[in-house]
């Protein structure tokens, strides 16, 4: 199979001659991993999916985690069906596809892809965790993958990043865009179309059916078109924008003769960037740890400080 | 209407944004009295916020407050201040609301001012409805006079007068003015700035009488003989020691104290404000209008 690439910003790379996955062709079950974080509707798809194997009458597996999954954290699902299933989760190295529903997810299971055939298809949508901003100053970095769908391209055999998630909103229904990535999905499978669209329009709410219909067909055209090389409407991976480090500047002015030293400011604020001085009074040890959060300048009884943001420009 | 609360809510967002506290503050009384770490001087920024996310003019303030380290908080407004008696703030301000109707009229009064000596006026303020905003410090201590039981003093704890700790079971204050028929109520801590500017901002736009308890440190009186710990310590620990209910604190049954407190907004109610009810009384006696005619 030869691999052929496009330096398209979206897509990815392509097999020039793509496997259809069929279990009645493979002795070994056919393994799908879909992966996103909590609330995206990754359970939807994997159910879906599962229903689609029973109804045609395959042995099918699922199992799934949640991790703080209320709380934008982790979620994953294993599927996977064939003749014969005897474990329910994947072996790292064994998914035939990896349906991601966010980007970061798509990068961190990358691993599980069968090298060789292993094919990618993940939403560019980025939810950034909390946890991954460390640094509370304005422009710090961010603790998420910079990775790029160019990136991606060299690391498995077949890549697709798409948007989904704009795709879908533009539909009419942001949270569609996981039907979106079924219809992507289904590209990949030998099952009828018709198939998946019962099953589908059985398991979401009654009034989004058609918009699920539509966006489900729109992820289909756009995996058969960009496998044709023709250009498929889609949204352009934009990188992360992150605001200029230190574009803004807080000054601290504290009051000495209004301050009584009841340290509470010092112990209040979060950066841990003021001291009392020999004399009792506050400081700002370390002005570059201020984030400018006001904690310090609202709990001092005795209005001993006040911030100051001022941009960057104001300053020069 | 919506759309009123809204664009209500975004002028207030952009007042907010150039709240100077200074300008409401006599800078040659600084700096204050107060111990330090005392929770009084978080409150008075609250209040000041609040007047200036309202929008109330310095001339149009009417400041009327009692006596105690909460009375004394008054003094640093720079707006039309009145310092009264002990436990007699309410009595004062309801007398001047009736006479200037125009004048916002905050009353800043202490648990000891407001619920032992002054107990009576604020049942009867509450009673009333008339239009004035109450924030009651509640430091559970008389702070001022060197730390004597007050009403709301938790069971156990040490005073001067209670030298064995205290054995009398407290008033709920914020229940008190909701029974005696406040039209407003709320209780907030001190730690949760952001949010007792909110409550006190409310309270200022209600009209009626809003009772405003304000859970506040007595650093240097309260927390020394009780070893509560220092300022930082006991802002900090507001969050368990007074016991608020959204944090769970329902440690043991206590007859003595409530034994966790609910924060928020407990009344806002529609009942007739008494300064409007009593001038469209002396109207309809001056034959100016008739009976249920406004
Ligand atoms: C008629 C009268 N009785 C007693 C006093 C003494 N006194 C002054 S302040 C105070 C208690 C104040 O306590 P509180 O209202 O809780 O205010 P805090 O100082 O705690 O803020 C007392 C009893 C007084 N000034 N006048
Ligand atoms: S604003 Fe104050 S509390 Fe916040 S980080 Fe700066 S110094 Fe610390
Ligand atoms: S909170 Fe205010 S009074 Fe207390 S130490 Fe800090 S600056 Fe000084
Ligand atoms: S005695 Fe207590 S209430 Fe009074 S100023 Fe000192 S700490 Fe504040
Ligand atoms: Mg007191």
């Amino acid at each position: 199979m030869a691999k052929v690439k496009k330096t398209d910003n979206s897509v990815m790379a392509v097999l020039a001659d793509p496997p259809k996955l069929d279990p009645k062709e493979t002795k070994e079950p056919i393994n799908v991993l879909i992966v996103g974080v909590g609330g995206q509707g990754v359970i939807m798809v994997s159910k879906v999916l599962a229903l689609i194997c029973q109804n045609l009458g395959y042995e099918v597996k699922q199992s799934e985690v949640h991790g703080m999954a209320k709380r934008g954290g982790v979620v994953f699902s294993h599927v996977r069906f064939g003749s014969n299933v005897w474990s329910p989760t994947i072996p790292m190295g064994k998914a035939d596809v990896l349906i991601a529903l966010e980007w970061a997810e798509g990068l961190r299971w990358m691993s599980y892809l069968r090298p060789g055939t292993g094919i990618f298809i993940a939403d560019t949508k980025r939810i950034v965790p909390p946890f991954a901003c460390r640094s509370r100053i304005l422009g710090a970095d961010i603790g998420y993958s910079k990775d790029t769908p160019d990136d991606v391209r060299e690391k498995v055999a077949e890549a697709f990043a798409l948007d989904a998630t704009e795709m879908a909103t533009r539909a009419g229904n942001e949270r569609a865009a996981n039907t979106l990535l079924l219809g992507a999905l289904s590209t990949t499978l030998t099952f009828p179309t018709e198939e998946w669209k019962k099953v589908i329009a059985q398991m979401v709410p009654p009034k989004t059916v058609d918009v699920n219909l539509a966006v489900f067909d729109q992820g289909q055209n756009w995996i058969d078109g960009s496998r044709k090389g023709e250009p498929v409407e889609g949204a352009a991976f934009v990188p992360l924008v992150q605001p200029e480090l230190n574009s803004v500047r807080n000054t601290l002015e504290i009051t000495a003769e209004w301050c009584k030293g009841c340290d509470i400011c010092v112990k209040m604020c979060p950066e841990r960037c003021l001291v009392l001085n020999k004399d009792q009074v506050a400081e700002l040890a370390e002005p570059e740890k201020c984030t400018g959060c006001h904690i310090c300048e609202w709990l001092c009884p005795d209005f001993a400080i006040s911030l100051n943001p001022i941009t960057q420009e104001a300053v020069a | 209407m919506n759309e009123q609360v809204a664009l209500k809510k975004e002028t207030q967002a952009e007042n907010n944004k150039d709240f100077e506290i200074r300008d409401y503050l006599r800078l040659d009384l600084f700096p204050h009295f107060m111990c330090p770490g005392c929770g009084h001087g978080i409150a008075l920024r609250a209040l000041l916020w609040a007047i200036h996310e309202q929008g109330i003019d310095k001339d149009k303030l009417a400041i009327v407050s009692g006596i105690g380290c909460s009375g004394r908080v008054g003094t640093y407004i720079d707006a039309n201040t009145f310092h009264t008696t002990h436990g007699r703030p309410l009595a004062f301000a309801t007398g001047l609301k009736m006479a200037r109707p125009d004048l916002h009229v905050i009353v800043i009064t202490g648990d000891g001012d407001c619920l032992a000596i002054g107990g009576n006026h604020l049942i009867h303020a509450a009673r009333r409805n008339l239009d004035i905003t109450c924030l009651m410090l509640n430091n559970e201590i008389y702070g001022m006079t060197g730390g004597q039981v007050s009403p709301t003093t938790p069971h156990d704890r040490f005073t001067t007068t209670t030298p064995a700790g205290n054995m009398e079971p407290v008033f709920d204050a914020s229940r008190l003015a909701e029974a005696a028929g406040a039209g407003f109520v709320g209780r907030e801590l001190t730690i949760h700035l952001p949010r007792l500017r909110d409550l006190i901002s409310e309270g200022l736009e209600y009209k009626g009488f809003s009772f405003i308890e304000v859970m506040s440190d007595c650093t240097e009186v309260n927390g020394r003989k009780n070893d509560l710990g220092s300022s930082p310590e006991m802002v900090l620990g507001q969050t368990r020691t007074m016991r608020p209910s959204e944090y769970d604190n329902n440690v043991v049954d206590h007859p003595f104290r409530p034994n966790s407190m609910d924060m928020g907004v407990f009344v806002r109610s529609d009942r007739p404000e008494y300064g409007e009810s009593y001038r469209n009384m002396v109207d309809q006696l001056q034959g100016l209008t008739q009976k249920g005619q406004k």
